[in-house]
């Protein structure tokens, strides 16, 4: 099928005859183009160091050795925290009768930054400089980007922060995705006249709609709310609601019998999809997140990453609603519809893929402003836990204390060098993909 | 053009209604009671009295919620007569375990007879014996699990029986209590919970009251000081359109001209260095920025020369000084927090025209402008640039939403009493009526926002005919 996006990149431009020695990919032709592209070559680099930091943050700032001999016994403390908040270890005794910086080490390996992004330095309290002097043991444990009202060191701040951006990107951008190119492919691809729903099918996911509403969640209410296990009390509703939709799905054939359910009507998905942007664009970003995430009872990070995506879908739609409406005149769409595919086949297969590669250029610009609504949040104060340790959260700090001018660089530096990375590579790949621009 | 006008505003009047309907689902459900916000001075026993009454009934509280209300037959359609939310919503569960309305509503008239009778109690009983029975019972109001109950009310047993008085003036009360909760206890019928039942609440309810008051610009209360919405955003309003009116015409002013120039200058150096640098300026981040002016430049904390502005807030000249001082003490303060909300948006205008502009001047009548030995600027500023405006339209109808909007957390940095700090200081309140008239009163800024917008598309390209166009 990437051959046909191909074919359609050649019609722009027939100049060329195509190359038959060596058969271009789609994907080549993009890598080659955005190789081209040197600024965003770097930010790419950037964005895997980015990432890099994200994933390893853990063994560049630690309070705990990375190794360490106690006793002529060999450990390894950074992994086995992992395996202990993963339930599969407990900390040996030794662990919890003394702290990190109590025991006698015959060797000990320290990550770079020997602080972890939550551990207080008990005397290095009240935003000490980077350039100031610091009450320090020896000149490993120096606090190279400063340390912040509590004593807790800013670099390891940042590289925990660095983690949280990448969560927030990713988990905000994945469900704005799967909505986006949902909603988007049915609105493009149907439009307003080709999606015919008959009145059975109709009837029967409203009476289930309703009954997952009453019984999978209103009567259920207080046992949601009250119960110590949350999550299975939370998966058995979902069962039940599954189940009522299939039910009654299942249901529909019977219904069919009747001949004024069996009637088809046409359902305007575009126009329902549209209006619905239209709604949700229509009440400024910040101020919707804000009064959304205000009323939480137990403010979190996550439920800001989800909020986030459930609120920025509305760009990825529109592209891929664009893209839908280009791609369903192609005459290979036309060729699947005439040898009988099915709809869902014709899109899923055929017309999704094809309209998803541009979708990676909405995507990155997206990650980039999930970001910055975050690190945006997290500097109000609002929807975030109040000691969470974010950069927007270190930036907030800056305002309480101007003298610290630390606080008020290093953090945003962070943002603003992650935030154009991911431009800068949206960028790139909007000038790669561009058809006018192809050689 | 008016068929299609009409269809316009009524598609804006559906999408508001929608707005308005989610607004409102967020103030139900949102944290806190209302009557209570902003009283520190009342406690949780403050439920009952005459204040209560009167300020939740000022509130539009005694009121149904919405039009209509879906629940099972155990639950009661009047569970909106009880104004505490505290009070609803232990009756509520209290329905949800045994789905038996009547006794509920029955142990619930004991609780509170007991709780107006220790209330009443005569003052020959010593008072260390009425407080902790006072204490107890009045954590027994708002109870729902059964074994906290069972402990409160063994408890209350106990520091009741210590008087003699006491127990005679209260054991009729604490009997009944215990009785009704018996009776609770023992005659659920639980099959009620699961039939629906849908019950009709007639228009005067609250979404009603406040939506339609919402339209004639009556906004509600804010229940913090009890002044009316429109009061308290009034000004804030005045200095967010002031901020944001002046911070678009500096950045259309400084973003058409660089947009133009770069169009001209296709490919060569300025083109790519005033791309490069808007495309920066567009990452940084707003709020780091404002912090770093804030930082820097409004404080002598690093020297006396850095100290150029004015320190943050509108300054305090009062209304009777003359109308130049006072602007002039408006401008030293705002000129920072405008610039904040300027920089971001360069990139994204002058881009638009940029790319408009190319367009354009790639079109033959250009060349034949051209060859018919008209100036470039003539070219230019006459020909091309009211074509290549095109883009730039759609911009500024987005743009004034959002510097609404983008402006929460400047106005946050810099205190300026705009709506976004007002927003940030009614969400730290809790004072929900104001938050959600203010997200209401964005969206209906952006609807004009783009209505306008469509309009200004006539306006500028006459072959743009609205009539018969298939959407």
């Amino acid at each position: 099928m990437m051959g046909k996006m191909i074919a359609w990149l050649r019609g722009k431009n027939n100049t060329r005859p195509a190359t038959p020695a060596r058969p271009q990919h789609y994907w080549g032709i993009v890598k080659r183009q955005f190789r081209n592209h040197r600024l965003a070559n770097w930010a790419l680099r950037g964005l895997y160091c980015f990432i890099f930091i994200a994933v390893f943050g853990d063994f560049l700032a630690n309070d705990k050795p990375i190794y360490c001999k106690i006793e002529n016994e060999h450990h390894f403390p950074v992994f086995r925290e992992y395996a202990v908040n993963l339930g599969l270890a407990t900390w040996q005794g030794e662990f919890f009768r003394k702290d990190w910086d109590e025991h006698n080490y015959q060797t000990k390996w320290m990550p770079p930054i020997p602080y972890s992004s939550t551990s207080l330095d008990r005397k290095n309290t009240n935003s000490k400089s980077p350039f100031g002097p610091q009450k320090i043991a020896d000149f490993r444990y120096w606090h190279w980007l400063g340390t912040d009202d509590l004593g807790r060191d800013v670099a390891a701040g940042l590289i925990k922060g660095a983690r949280v951006a990448m969560q927030v990107g990713m988990v905000s951008m994945l469900i704005a995705t799967l909505i986006g190119v949902f909603l988007g492919t049915l609105a493009g691809y149907f439009g307003d006249y080709r999606l015919q729903i008959s009145r059975a099918r109709i009837l029967c996911n409203g009476i289930a709609a309703f009954l997952s509403y009453f019984y999978g969640i209103q009567t259920r209410m207080f046992v949601l709310q009250e119960t110590e296990a949350f999550g299975w009390e939370l998966s058995k509703s979902i069962v039940l609601i599954l189940f009522f939709f299939s039910l009654l799905n299942a249901l529909v054939s019977l219904c069919k019998k009747i001949p004024f359910f069996a009637q088809k009507i046409r359902l305007p998905i575009d126009l329902i999809v549209m209006r619905t942007i239209e709604i949700l664009n229509s009440i400024p970003g910040l101020l919707l997140i804000l009064s959304i995430v205000a009323i939480l009872d137990k403010p979190s990070i996550f439920y800001l990453m989800i909020f986030i995506g459930l609120i920025g879908w509305t760009g990825i739609a529109r592209f891929i609603r664009a893209e839908m409406l280009r791609i369903r005149q192609l005459d290979y769409i036309q060729a699947a519809q005439s040898i009988g595919l099915k709809d869902w086949q014709i899109m899923l297969q055929h017309a999704i893929p094809n309209a998803l590669t541009p979708v990676l250029i909405t995507i990155a610009f997206g990650i980039a402003g999930a970001i910055l609504l975050e690190s945006t949040l997290s500097f109000l104060g609002v929807g975030v836990q109040v000691d969470a340790v974010t950069w927007g959260a270190l930036l907030r700090e800056a305002r309480a204390n101007f003298s610290a001018w630390w606080l008020a660089i290093f953090p945003g530096l962070a943002i603003f060098v992650t935030v154009s990375l991911f431009n800068l590579v949206g960028e790139g790949l909007a000038d790669a993909m561009d058809p006018n621009q192809k050689q | 053009m008016f068929r299609y006008l009409l269809k316009r505003v009524l598609i804006a009047g559906f999408t508001l209604w929608v707005i308005s309907l989610v607004a409102f689902f967020l103030t139900s459900i949102a944290p806190g009671d209302a009557v209570m916000c902003g009283r520190e001075e009342w406690s949780e026993d403050a439920y009952g009295s005459i204040d209560y009454e009167i300020s939740a009934k000022r509130l539009g509280l005694d009121k149904p919620l919405f039009y209509f209300s879906l629940h099972s037959l155990s639950h009661p359609d009047t569970l909106h007569r009880y104004l505490s939310k505290d009070k609803k919503e232990s009756l509520t569960n209290l329905v949800a375990q045994y789905g038996n309305w009547e006794a509920t509503e029955r142990y619930h008239h004991s609780i509170e007879n007991c709780w107006s009778k220790i209330a009443s109690l005569s003052d020959t009983i010593p008072s260390q014996f009425v407080n902790p029975v006072r204490n107890t019972c009045g954590d027994l109001r708002f109870q729902y699990k059964d074994n906290k109950i069972v402990a409160f009310l063994t408890k209350l047993e106990i520091q009741i029986a210590k008087d003699a008085a006491l127990a005679a003036q209260l054991g009729n009360e604490f009997k009944a209590i215990q009785s009704s909760y018996q009776t609770l206890t023992d005659n659920p019928t639980r099959w009620k919970l699961y039939v629906p039942s849908l019950a009709w609440h007639g228009f005067d309810n609250q979404y009603h009251n406040w939506f339609s008051g919402f339209l004639s610009g009556d906004f509600g209360i804010s229940c913090t000081d009890s002044r009316p919405v429109i009061d308290k955003i009034k000004w804030s309003l005045w200095w967010t359109v002031v901020m944001s009116i002046a911070a678009i015409i500096l950045a259309f002013l400084i973003a058409i001209p660089i947009g133009v120039y770069a169009a001209t200058q296709h490919g060569k150096i300025f083109d790519r260095w005033s791309g490069a640098i808007l495309f920066l300026l567009y990452s940084l981040p707003s709020f780091w920025v404002a912090t770093l002016m804030v930082v820097f430049f409004t404080t002598a904390e690093y020297g006396e020369w850095t100290n150029i502005f004015a320190s943050i807030g509108l300054g305090q000249l009062s209304s009777s000084a003359p109308f130049w001082d006072r602007f002039w003490e408006a401008a030293n303060h705002l000129i920072l927090p405008i610039l904040c909300i300027t920089y971001p948006a360069l990139a994204v205008i002058s881009r638009q025209m940029r790319g408009g502009m190319i367009t354009v001047l790639r079109q033959d009548y250009i060349r034949t402008a051209k060859a018919k030995g008209l100036s470039q600027t003539q070219v230019i500023w006459k020909h091309a640039f009211r074509n290549g405006l095109f883009p730039i339209i759609t911009l500024f109808a987005n743009a004034f939403p959002a510097a609404v909007g983008g402006s929460v957390v400047i106005e946050v940095i810099f205190n300026i009493h705009g709506m976004g700090l007002t927003t940030f200081n009614a969400i730290n309140a809790q004072d929900w009526p104001v938050v959600y008239a203010i997200m209401m009163l964005g969206a209906v800024l952006t609807i004009l926002g783009i209505l306008i917008a469509d309009l200004c598309y006539v306006w500028a390209d006459p072959r743009v005919t609205f009539e018969n166009r298939k959407l």
